[in-house]
C-alpha cells in the first residue's frame, strides 16, 4: 500500500455545542485524488478549514505524512506542503498575472528574508511553465482584476501549482464556471493527478465523473461512506441522505 | 514593461532635480515656506506607503510626525540661548522653571519628577536617533498587536485615530515636561559640525530637499523588493497570501513601521524649518489632511502622493493670499478634493500612470480595449 499523504484522525470541532465536524477520520494516499461530497452544511468546507489551520479543532489530529500539523498557523501549514484553493476565487487583483505567480514562487515566508530584488531565474522558468499549464501565457501582463471568472479560478490554481505542494485542497474549483470552463479545469486537475495528492470538494457531478477516483461522502459532520463512483452511486445510505432516489445525475 | 519603469524612474529624477533648483528662483521667505511643503511631501510618501501599498489607512500618522518632532525639539530646546541662561551651568528649559515648585533645584535631573527624561537630549544626535526610533517602535508595538490579531480595514483606522488623540491629550497633560498646550518654542538651531541650519538659509532648504529625495528613492526601491511585491499581494488578499505561506503580520508591521519612521523624520525636519513643536501636530485635522494630500496625489503612487501634498499646499498658500478668495479658499480646496475623488479616484498619480501607459503601448484609438488581447504589438511593448 502506498504511503499516507494526509491522515485525519478523529477530527472534531465544536462551535458552542454544534459539532460541524464530528469524529472524522480518513487516510488519503500519496498521489491519490479524493473527492469530498456532501450536501450544504455537511461540513466539507469546515473540514478544509480544520486541515489548513483556519479553524482550530477541539479534538483529533491531522498528519501531513509523518508531521503532526494539527492547529499550526496557516502559513506554516502551507510551507509544510499543503496548498489550498478557496471557493471564492482569491487572487492578488491589482498585480499582473505574472506577478501573482512570482509571489507564489517565493520560498521565504518572512519580510526580512525578502528585502532583495527579483525572484530569480528558477522562479521565472517555473512561472512560465505554470502559465502554460493554466493557459494564461497570453494574459501574463494583464492585471488580475481584468480576468474573466474562469481565468481568475485558473490563476488561483496556478498560484498553488507554482508552490508545488505535496497536497492540494480544492474547494469547489468549478463554482460558477461555464461547461467549457469546467471541462478545461478538469483537464488541468487531471494533469496534476499523480504528481500531487489532491482533495477536491465538489458538487458538480459532471466534473466529479471526469476526475474522481475515490469519493468520501460527508453528512452532518460525519463520514457517511467511502468508495469509487459506482459504489457511492449504489450506496443506499448515500442515496437517502444526499443524492435522493434518482442517483447521481 | 521596461520602458514604463524607465519613464517612472525618470519622473522621480526630474522631480528631485526640480526641487534642487528651488534656491535659484525663490527668496528666503518662499524658500522656508517651500521647505515646509517638501516636509509635507515626505508625509505624503509615508501615507502612500502605508495606505497605498500596505492597505493600512492610518488616520493617526500625526502621532508619528509629532513623536519625531518632539524628540528633536527637546534637543534643540536645550541648545537654545535661553536654556543656558536659567542660572544653571547646564541648559535647562525655561518653562520647567516657570512651573517648578518653590525651592526646587534648577538642575535638569530633578526640577520635577520627570525632568530627568530630558537628560540624554543634551546630545542633539540622541534627539535625532530617537526621532526615528520612537515612531518606529510605537508602530512596531501597535502593529504587532493589531496585525497579529488580524484586525484590518476601518478598524485599524479607528484604532490609530483614537491613539493619536490619546497621545495628544497625554502630551498636553504632561505640562511639566512638554510645556503642554504651548508646545516647545524658542528652539536653538540644528547643527552639523560648524554648520548651523538657520531656517531661512539655502543649506536648510537643501537639507530638506535632499532628505526628501533620499526618502523618495528609498521608498520606491523598497516597494520594488520581493517584500514590497508580497506586501501588495497582502494588501489585495491577506488570506490568499497567508495560505501561500507568508507571515502576513510581519509584512504589515514592517511597512507600517517604515512609514512611521518616515513620518518621524518629516517631523524632525519640520522642527528645523519652523522652529517649534506643538500638540497641534497631533490634531485629528492634520492627520486627515495628510490622507487628503495622498488621495489627491494618488495613494498608489509614492511620487504622486508626494507631489499631491506639495501642490495642495502651494495652491492653498497662493489662493488664501489672493484678495477675494481670502474667505472662500477653504471651500475651494474642499471642492477640488471632492472633484478629484469623483473624477480621478486614483489621483494625479493614477492619471500620470494612464498617460504613460498610453504613450508606451501606443494603442490604436478605436476599439483599443477589445483588440488588446490579440494585438501583438501591445503585448510586446508591455
Amino acid at each position: 500500500m502506498a504511503q499516507a499523504a494526509l491522515t485525519i484522525d478523529g477530527l472534531s470541532v465544536d462551535f458552542e455545542g454544534f459539532k460541524a465536524v464530528n469524529q472524522v477520520s480518513m487516510v488519503i494516499d500519496e498521489g491519490e485524488l479524493r473527492v469530498l461530497l456532501g450536501a450544504n452544511g455537511a461540513g466539507k468546507t469546515t473540514l478544509m478549514d480544520l486541515i489548513t489551520g483556519k479553524t482550530k479543532s477541539t479534538s483529533g489530529r491531522v498528519f501531513l505524512r509523518d508531521t503532526d500539523i494539527t492547529n499550526w498557523e496557516e502559513h506554516k501549514i502551507a510551507r509544510a506542503g499543503l496548498g489550498r484553493k478557496f471557493q471564492i476565487p482569491s487572487v492578488f487583483k491589482e498585480l499582473s498575472v505574472r506577478r501573482n505567480l512570482e509571489v507564489a514562487s517565493c520560498k521565504k515566508p518572512g519580510v526580512f528574508a525578502n528585502l532583495g530584488f527579483g525572484f530569480g531565474a528558477v522562479a521565472k522558468q517555473n512561472v512560465d511553465e505554470v502559465l502554460e499549464l493554466i493557459g494564461l501565457t497570453e494574459e501574463a501582463h494583464r492585471i488580475a482584476a481584468y480576468l474573466s471568472h474562469g481565468q481568475t479560478q485558473w490563476l488561483e490554481l496556478g498560484l498553488i501549482i507554482t508552490q508545488n505542494p505535496k497536497i492540494i485542497l480544492l474547494d469547489e474549483p468549478t463554482a460558477g464556471m461555464t461547461q467549457a470552463e469546467t471541462h478545461k479545469t478538469s483537464l488541468i486537475v487531471n494533469n496534476l493527478k499523480g504528481r500531487h495528492t489532491i482533495v477536491v470538494v465538489e458538487h458538480d457531478m459532471a466534473f466529479v465523473r471526469e476526475i474522481a477516483e475515490r469519493i468520501t461522502v460527508l453528512h452532518l459532520g460525519q463520514v457517511l461512506a467511502e468508495g469509487n463512483v459506482a459504489e457511492i452511486e449504489n450506496n443506499p445510505k448515500v442515496r437517502e441522505a444526499y443524492l435522493g432516489s434518482k442517483g447521481i445525475s | 514593461m521596461l520602458t514604463k519603469r524607465r519613464i517612472e524612474w525618470a519622473m522621480y529624477v526630474a522631480f528631485v532635480a526640480l526641487i534642487m533648483i528651488g534656491p535659484l528662483v525663490m527668496d528666503s521667505f518662499w524658500l522656508n515656506r517651500v521647505a515646509k511643503y517638501l516636509v509635507y511631501g515626505m508625509l505624503g510618501v509615508a501615507v502612500a506607503l502605508s495606505w497605498g501599498y500596505a492597505g493600512i489607512l492610518n488616520l493617526g500618522q500625526g502621532l508619528f510626525f509629532g513623536a519625531g518632532a518632539y524628540m528633536l525639539a527637546m534637543s534643540l530646546k536645550l541648545a537654545s540661548q535661553t536654556s543656558l541662561q536659567q542660572g544653571s551651568d547646564k541648559p535647562v528649559p525655561d518653562f520647567m522653571l516657570w512651573n517648578a515648585e518653590p525651592g526646587a533645584p534648577t538642575e535638569l535631573c530633578c526640577i520635577n519628577k520627570a525632568s530627568f527624561l530630558w537628560l540624554p537630549f543634551q546630545s542633539q544626535w540622541f534627539g535625532v536617533a530617537m526621532g526615528l526610533i520612537l515612531p518606529a517602535l510605537i508602530a512596531v508595538v501597535i502593529g504587532t498587536i493589531v496585525f497579529r490579531k488580524r484586525i484590518s480595514g476601518v478598524f485599524v483606522s479607528i484604532i490609530t485615530l483614537a491613539l493619536v488623540l490619546l497621545v495628544r491629550l497625554v502630551v498636553i497633560d504632561a505640562q511639566p515636561i512638554t510645556n503642554g498646550f504651548n508646545g516647545l518654542t524658542d528652539l536653538g538651531w540644528f547643527k552639523v559640525g560648524d554648520l548651523e541650519f538657520d531656517p531661512y538659509v539655502v543649506p536648510t532648504y537643501y537639507l530638506v530637499a535632499i532628505s526628501l529625495g533620499l526618502v523618495l528613492f528609498g521608498a520606491r526601491l523598497l516597494v520594488e523588493t520581493r517584500a514590497g511585491v508580497i506586501l501588495q499581494a497582502v494588501r489585495d488578499d491577506q488570506n490568499r497570501a497567508r495560505y501561500l505561506g507568508f507571515d502576513v503580520p510581519s509584512y504589515q508591521t514592517f511597512f507600517f513601521s517604515v512609514s512611521a519612521a518616515i513620518a518621524g523624520f518629516a517631523g524632525m525636519l519640520y522642527v528645523i524649518v519652523s522652529e517649534f513643536a506643538s500638540p497641534t501636530f497631533m490634531d485629528l485635522t492634520f492627520s486627515i489632511t495628510m490622507v487628503v494630500w495622498a488621495a489627491v496625489g494618488g495613494r498608489s503612487s509614492i511620487l504622486g502622493a508626494c507631489i499631491g501634498a506639495i501642490l495642495i499646499n502651494v495652491i492653498s498658500a497662493k489662493v488664501s493670499e489672493t484678495e477675494g478668495f481670502a474667505e472662500a479658499w477653504k471651500a475651494i480646496i474642499g471642492l477640488t478634493f471632492v472633484l478629484v475623488v469623483i473624477y480621478l479616484p486614483r489621483g494625479l498619480g493614477g492619471l500620470a500612470h494612464d498617460l504613460v501607459d498610453r504613450i508606451v503601448t501606443r494603442k490604436p484609438s478605436n476599439g483599443a480595449q477589445a483588440l488588446r488581447v490579440t494585438d501583438p504589438s501591445s503585448q510586446a511593448a508591455e
